[in-house]
């Protein structure tokens, strides 16, 4: 029902371009890993983590590895209780792989981010922060990681959380790996709550390239009953998509289209929806050559945001295609064409705007050469001697990913 | 120590009626929920603004002195017992709503406000905030936010931290951060998800944002009862198998009913040995469509009443018997302490009658009345203090707290860690689990200003050796390893 993957997986790791030179390894147990960090740590090695390799180019480019810790063969399910919704997994294990092995049990992870479908893994999407339209609904992997197995990098193992899906007790650290990039320690093992796979699936779309309808449109189905579970806009079409039994997601659909502000919205059939999905996760995961840019704001700024991303490109070689979850106000920026120059003047100015409202920006992808006219990250915000702090605790040496964050920590 | 010339300071700061030093008035803050921790503070702050609480921390950290920031005082762990000779912040008097958007579902609020006003105020619009402790009549969001608050609806709505994208926090030094942002997202480690449920340890919060939701467009409650703990236990398991995500499973026992019963005549059974209160909410199809499932479930299982509730008044009876049922307490017995544990849901049945047999040995009653649904205990520890049961019962209740972290739950559920299970830390964690959650605390407050004590167990507290090494429940039973 609410599989978009396109049915194949890489795989293998696509290469880690950022260290031609350096070693790896590929530990495939939790011992193994702790052992190769502690040698690390005492050869002074930097560190880069990789599990598919989906989001290594995610933030600053590091600026030393020695040694690349492949994740992949940590891979193993641990166990898993049905009844309890609780599964234990290594963090290397991609995320479609969970997916196979919780639907026997008419269970998933409901989470859908778009790097799913190249092989990611869930210790990168946790590292990455990484999340898909239906985060509206059910969060994104740190709102469903209960329990973490933290390799830091001097080899200690470190457990956070639990079991259980309600617990309290001590810091939850997972949270300082959420959004980490590697920069904090390596991920080995999740703990997560899963929920009951929905009966039905069913997808409403109305065309319009106007930004301020889109987000009027939004605003609408979520006053209304209707509960969506993730609502997201391309620039060309506004997707709003329910989750339910099987005749709840047709009426959902139904009285979709009767509210005024969805006039004209069409329910999509089975292979529509999954045409319209894949197509949407494909656009924000991005491709060689582009520069991508996951943005959070509050959700009234999407006009402004799209018409400034527009008024940037325009008379110029780059085409400019911004993704919202509208409802949220998560949006991906997507440019190509035009040269590294123009890209970086995009990124500047249109990262200005978003940080100077109070939101963030992670450059996710960038055209080859953009690195050289433009940093990844932009002015250093307020949190940034709590980072440096952390940092400091956590790796004193400065060895994992080093630069990723650059020039915050 | 407070001289004349730092107190003086103080009501430079925040004017000469936001500090306490009155030892009557100060006697006001000895304690919070769990009353058997006591310490009178040195002096108590009632800053207005999130200016005022920065002040108010940077005369702390320029003195040295420890401060423990308190809300409604509701924390049923100890989390805001004062420090001697320590500062109290409290945030009484923060009780604004600084922005409420409606149209983007979302709240800025003070501290001090209470967790129900927020729902009052969002009910004009269609919307409310999900976490609901039962205390949250009095609660505050801050405190909330300290203690990741959850509630009746966490298994489909989650805790605090699901609600909450965005913070102003005072760090220890007096310094003014916001950490999340209006998104869900945020570029880097997500340092609100750290600080939330840091039990003031971190900071203290000044400003919440809040993400409201849409109000159900239907809800649908029942009461079943059961002629035993093992049939209700069953029900719960065949309606979480069943595709369902209840918005709401909690289950009474004998003993809470009668005292709920005595206290607010919610009309439940007084012959029933166990009830389940079984809520469904969403679209009105939807939900009467799986009520009905629901309702045929607990009659497979055995249930020898179903009550349904017929209109919003009498669902909200049946809350206030479930959410009175702590308090009530007090009407069966002199005193009691209420404990918060968590086992995995399938292992519920065999925690119940372990309870009933520590019970048994000890002489001593225990109620129960807890979310089923994500197997988080309440048991209410029944004793009488002027008989000399305080310690046993003390006793008993922790080792309830220990099995629960035996049978591969946790020592709390949702009333936090606080001072009272600091040293029951190394039963759930090792050493260097503990010695990496000290390092974040260092990180935000190297000082050691912001509620020393709390959270972690430290050797002034436990005595100098933590106790032996005990295997994680996880490692004896050969899940995991350790080095």
């Amino acid at each position: 029902m609410a599989d978009d993957s396109p049915g194949t997986l890489h795989e293998t790791a696509p290469s880690t371009a950022s260290a031609p030179s350096a070693s790896r390894v590929r530990p495939t147990s939790l011992a193994e890993t702790a052992a190769a960090l502690e040698a690390a740590a005492q050869e002074q090695q930097s560190l880069l983590f990789a599990g598919a390799g989906t989001a290594l180019q995610w933030g600053a480019p590091v600026s030393r590895t020695d040694l690349v810790v492949e994740t992949t063969g940590l891979d193993r399910l641990v166990s898993h209780a049905p009844e309890d919704w609780t599964v234990s997994v290594e963090a290397g294990m991609p995320l479609a792989q969970l997916q196979q092995l919780l639907a026997p049990a008419g269970q998933w992870l409901p989470l859908d981010a778009p790097t799913e479908h190249a092989g990611a893994t869930l210790g990168g999407l946790l590292a990455g922060g990484d999340a898909g339209p239906r985060r509206l609904k059910y969060g994104g992997l740190s709102d469903l990681v209960i329990g973490a197995t933290l390799v830091m990098a001097d080899g200690s193992v470190v457990r956070t959380g639990g079991d259980v899906i309600k617990n309290v007790a001590g810091y939850d650290l997972a949270k300082l790996m959420a959004g980490s990039l590697g920069a904090f320690g390596l991920v080995a093992q999740l703990n997560l709550r899963v929920h009951p796979l929905p009966e039905s699936t069913a997808t409403l779309a109305l065309e319009t390239a106007d930004a301020t309808q889109a987000l009027v449109a939004a605003r609408a189905v979520m006053r209304s009953p209707l509960e969506p579970v993730a609502v997201e806009w391309d620039g060309k079409q506004l997707l709003v998509r329910f989750h339910g039994t099987e005749d709840s997601t047709a009426s959902r659909g139904q009285l979709g289209t009767e509210l005024p502000e969805l006039a004209g919205a069409g329910v999509l059939d089975a292979e529509g929806e999954h045409t319209a999905w894949v197509r949407t996760a494909a656009l924000i995961a991005g491709e060689e050559g582009e520069t991508v840019l996951r943005a959070g704001t509050h959700p009234a700024q999407l006009p402004a945001l799209h018409a400034q991303l527009h008024a940037l490109t325009e008379g110029t070689g780059v085409e400019a295609t911004l993704v919202s979850g509208v409802a949220q106000g998560l949006h991906t920026a997507v440019l190509r064409g035009g040269d590294p120059e123009e890209h970086a003047a995009c990124l500047t100015a249109w990262r200005e705007t978003v940080q100077e409202s109070g939101g963030s920006v992670t450059l996710r992808r960038r055209l080859k050469g953009v690195d050289a006219v433009a940093d990844s990250w932009g002015p250093a915000p307020p949190t940034t001697p709590v980072l440096r702090a952390l940092k400091r605790q956590f790796d004193p040496d400065e060895r994992c990913a080093p630069g990723r964050f650059a020039p915050w920590f | 120590m407070i001289d004349t010339a730092l107190r003086h300071e103080f009501e430079a700061a925040l004017g000469t009626d936001a500090v306490l030093t009155d030892p009557l008035q100060l006697r006001t803050y000895e304690c919070d929920g769990l009353t058997g921790f006591r310490e009178v503070p040195a002096l108590v702050l009632l800053p207005r603004t999130t200016e005022e609480v920065a002040a108010s921390v940077a005369l702390c950290a320029k003195a040295e002195l420890p401060f423990v920031a308190r809300g409604a005082g509701t924390g049923l762990s100890g989390g805001a017992v004062p420090v001697a000779q320590g500062v109290v912040i409290s945030l009484a008097r923060m009780r604004q709503v600084l922005e409420f958007d409606a149209e983007d579902r979302r709240m800025v609020l003070q501290p001090g406000v209470t967790n129900a006003e927020i729902s009052k105020l969002a009910a004009p619009h269609g919307l409310y905030y999900a976490p609901d402790p039962s205390s949250q009549v009095v609660c505050t969001i801050g405190g909330n936010v300290a203690e990741n608050s959850g509630g009746a609806h966490c298994v489909k709505y989650g805790f605090t931290v699901h609600h909450v994208t965005a913070l102003t926090v005072v760090l220890p030094d007096g310094s003014t951060v916001t950490l999340g942002g209006d998104a869900p997202e945020t570029a880097g480690p997500d340092l609100r998800g750290l600080f939330i449920g840091s039990e003031g340890t971190l900071g203290i919060a000044t400003e919440v944002t809040v993400r409201l939701l849409r109000t159900p467009q239907s809800v649908r409650t029942l009461v079943a009862d059961f002629p035993t703990v093992e049939a209700a236990g069953d029900a719960v398991s065949g309606i979480m198998a069943s595709g369902i995500v209840p918005a709401a499973v909690e289950m009474l026992d004998a003993l809470a009913i009668e005292a709920s019963e005595a206290a607010v005549h919610a009309g439940y059974s007084l012959d029933a040995t166990a009830a389940l209160v079984v809520e469904l909410d969403g679209m009105e199809d939807e939900c009467d469509e799986q009520f009905e499932k629901v309702v045929a479930l607990c009659r497979e299982k055995g249930t020898t009443k179903v009550r349904i509730a017929r209109d919003a008044e009498e669902r909200a009876r049946i809350w206030k018997g479930r959410k009175a049922a702590f308090a009530a307490v007090g009407r069966i017995s002199p005193d009691y302490f209420v404990q918060d544990g968590v086992v995995p849901r399938t292992r519920l049945s065999e925690a119940l009658s372990r309870i009933a047999e520590m019970s048994r040995a000890e002489g001593l009653r225990v109620a129960n009345v807890f979310h089923a649904g994500d197997g988080n205990l309440h048991p209410l520890v029944l004793f009488d203090e002027q008989a000399g049961e305080a310690e046993r019962a003390e006793q008993l209740s922790s080792e309830i707290a220990e099995m629960c972290v035996e049978l591969g739950g946790s020592l709390s559920g949702e009333h936090g860690i606080g001072l009272d299970k600091a040293c029951s830390m190394p039963m759930m964690f090792g050493e260097v689990d503990l010695a990496f959650m000290q390092r974040l605390r260092r990180a935000f407050d190297p000082s050691g200003l912001a509620n020393p004590g709390k959270v972690l167990p430290t050797p002034r507290l436990c005595g100098e050796s933590p106790g032996r090494y005990r295997p994680h429940p996880l490692e004896a039973a050969g899940v995991i390893e350790r080095w």
